[in-house]
């Protein structure tokens, strides 16, 4: 009994001892700003529904299609965040981490890298340079209703793509139509992505202050059932964020609503300002653990 | 007079009603609860089968053909929650006989007032303490990127320690003076009677207050999705300072967005969640009932 005692009294002082001498190091070594291109890279990811990596990992090919498979690559250790601020906080705290989010999300707080020389503005995702992008897009049968164009017209009019850029997305529509009320009724059905659910819902709403008459369905359930929803006609619309297959944009009539830009983002303090879609890639797979020194 | 009495029956009868219904609702709760998971998780374990979600390691709900094996979580709560177990309950023990025992009061009005509110700080703040205090003092000190087992281990320590101080104190308190005075009596020092007698004499309370804390740490989400990681890791690449991926942090991470046979297998989850803590409550109020039998 006394030595177990004398055990627990020493754990409590090893503790408590530990916890102080944390404390005054932690001061000291602040101050050391070195990048340690030794260290490895701390990979943070969106957890395995996020719209934004379901694209992002298509894009730069973390995603390997093998004939009838298709597995997602993320390297073994990588965080998974289920918000974009999560990803922003990890990064941040973390000078050796990496991320990505949706553009309109880079702040300050993060740095966000050129890929393949071609930084990441909404310019350059309204023309196509920066590559990693993914599109917004509405699909209808090409049965659709008057009131279902006149639907899309307003998602496509001035106000429309207001609304959307309000949201920090690109709108993809030049010099967009001022939309005026058509003052029709009926009810529209919508399905698909859950991302671009709150940017339809904001549509909705407007929609509805100048239709009053108009009701709108909504499901939630991801690009692909919206999809597979407009194909067979059980909804009008159909949203998604990812583009379409062949078989399906064979199908289907197919709006580009607006983008979103995907960023690749680092800690503030890494001297990297550009990457290489390819090395971007190997970070994610695992096949590079450090940063590389060059660049 | 009758009509009083009768008035006073109804009144009864209503009354009694009230507090019978308020007394269901937290058995129909739990009814309700169960149903819905073991429903809804039945229908996942089914159709992906039973050894393929539960002994399987690999997680991988996107990839074509999806794999929903959930082992390296159930493992990830385990190392998790004993983490949190090995550094919360010497801490809060020793705090909690330091506090029945032999606390001046004047330290006691600073000690207790922390302690509970400790208990009142919502989980969402012990992660974002944990995100920018905790992650970043493993990365520099122990290595790894910070989003670990350990910094999981010591949020939730942190976390478990209200819930053992507040009741090994109260059940310290509760040991009957006689039993003190038996052993001063017999000529023990202070601390050989706390130790000896009034821990012993105590130890169901301490161990119902372990139970509970190996509950909330087990069951602890909002803290832990902050500072683990969340990477479903395979079995053998697990390891302290590596990230870790839990059922809970499973099921609040892709809830969201997740549909079809996804969604399930996450409900299903957190049925395998809730068998796992009725089990570990089980298995310790046995040790309780035996320990109090002898």
């Amino acid at each position: 009994m006394k030595k177990k005692k004398l055990f627990l009294v020493i754990i409590a002082l090893f503790m408590v001892t530990s916890v102080f001498t944390g404390c005054s190091e932690d001061a000291e070594k602040s101050k050391a700003t070195d990048f340690n291109y030794d260290r490895d890279i701390t990979v943070a990811a969106r957890d395995a529904a996020s719209g934004t990596r379901g694209a992002f990992h298509e894009i730069m090919g973390i995603i390997q299609k093998e004939g009838d498979t298709e597995i997602d690559k993320l390297v073994t250790g990588a965080l998974e965040f289920d918000t974009t601020d999560k990803v922003v906080t990890a990064v941040e705290g973390d000078k050796y981490g990496i991320g990505y989010i949706s553009l309109g999300s880079v702040s300050s707080r993060i740095k966000a890298v050129s890929v393949d020389g071609v930084e990441p503005s909404v310019e350059n995702v309204k023309s196509g340079e920066y590559k990693v992008s993914r599109p917004f897009i509405l699909v209808t049968k090409g049965t659709e209703t008057d009131l279902v164009k006149d639907f899309l017209s307003f998602v496509e009019s001035k106000q429309g793509q207001d609304i959307a850029e309000e949201m920090n997305y690109i709108s993809k529509i030049d010099e967009p139509a001022e939309y005026t009320s058509s003052g029709k009724s009926g009810t529209i059905k919508v399905a698909g992505s859950t991302s671009v659910t709150p940017l339809m819902e904001k549509w909705q709403e407007a929609y509805f202050k100048l239709n009053p008459d108009v009701v709108f369905e909504m499901q939630s359930n991801g690009s692909s059932q919206g999809i597979t929803a407009a194909i067979d006609g059980s909804y009008d619309v159909g949203m998604s964020s990812r583009e379409l297959k062949d078989d399906e944009a064979s199908q289907l009539n197919r709006y580009v609503l607006a983008i979103d830009g995907i960023a690749v983002v680092v800690n503030n303090e890494n001297p990297i300002d550009d990457l290489s879609s390819d090395v971007v890639t190997s970070i994610y797979t695992g096949e590079i653990t450090k940063w590389p020194e060059s660049k | 007079m009758d009509n009083i009495s009768k008035h006073n029956n109804a009144h009864e009868k209503l009354m009694q009603a009230i507090f019978f219904l308020s007394a269901s609702v937290s058995v129909i709760a739990v009814i309700a609860i169960c149903l819905f998971l073991f429903l809804r998780g039945f229908q996942a374990i089914s159709e992906i089968g039973f050894s393929e979600f539960i002994l399987n390691e690999k997680w991988g709900p996107t990839n074509v053909p999806p794999s929903y094996g959930i082992l390296s979580m159930i493992v990830g709560s385990i190392y998790v929650t004993g983490g949190a177990i090995i550094l919360g309950v010497p801490i809060g023990l020793l705090c909690a006989i330091f506090l029945a025992e032999f606390c001046p009061p004047n330290i006691y009005r600073i000690v207790k007032p922390a302690v509970n509110l400790l208990a009142g700080i919502p989980s969402i703040i012990y992660g974002f303490f944990g995100m920018q205090v905790v992650v970043p003092f493993v990365r520099e000190y122990f290595g790894g990127n910070g989003f670990s087992i350990m910094s999981s281990s010591i949020i939730l320590g942190i976390m478990i320690l209200p819930t053992i101080i507040t009741i090994s104190e109260s059940s310290l308190r509760s040991v009957p003076e006689s039993y003190k005075e038996a052993s001063f009596g017999l000529g023990a020092t202070k601390e050989e009677t706390v130790f000896r007698v009034v821990v012993h004499a105590a130890g169901s309370g301490i161990l119902t207050s372990i139970i509970l804390g190996i509950g909330r740490a087990a069951g602890e989400t909002m803290a832990v999705v902050m500072v683990a990681g969340n990477s479903a890791m395979p079995l053998d690449k697990i390891e302290l300072l590596r990230p870790i991926r839990t059922m809970t942090t499973n099921i609040v991470t892709e809830m969201s967005y997740a549909s079809g046979l996804h969604q399930l297998s996450l409900i299903a989850t957190g049925a395998v969640l809730f068998v796992f803590i009725v089990i570990l409550n089980t298995a310790l109020s046995l040790i309780k009932s035996k320990s109090a039998r002898n």
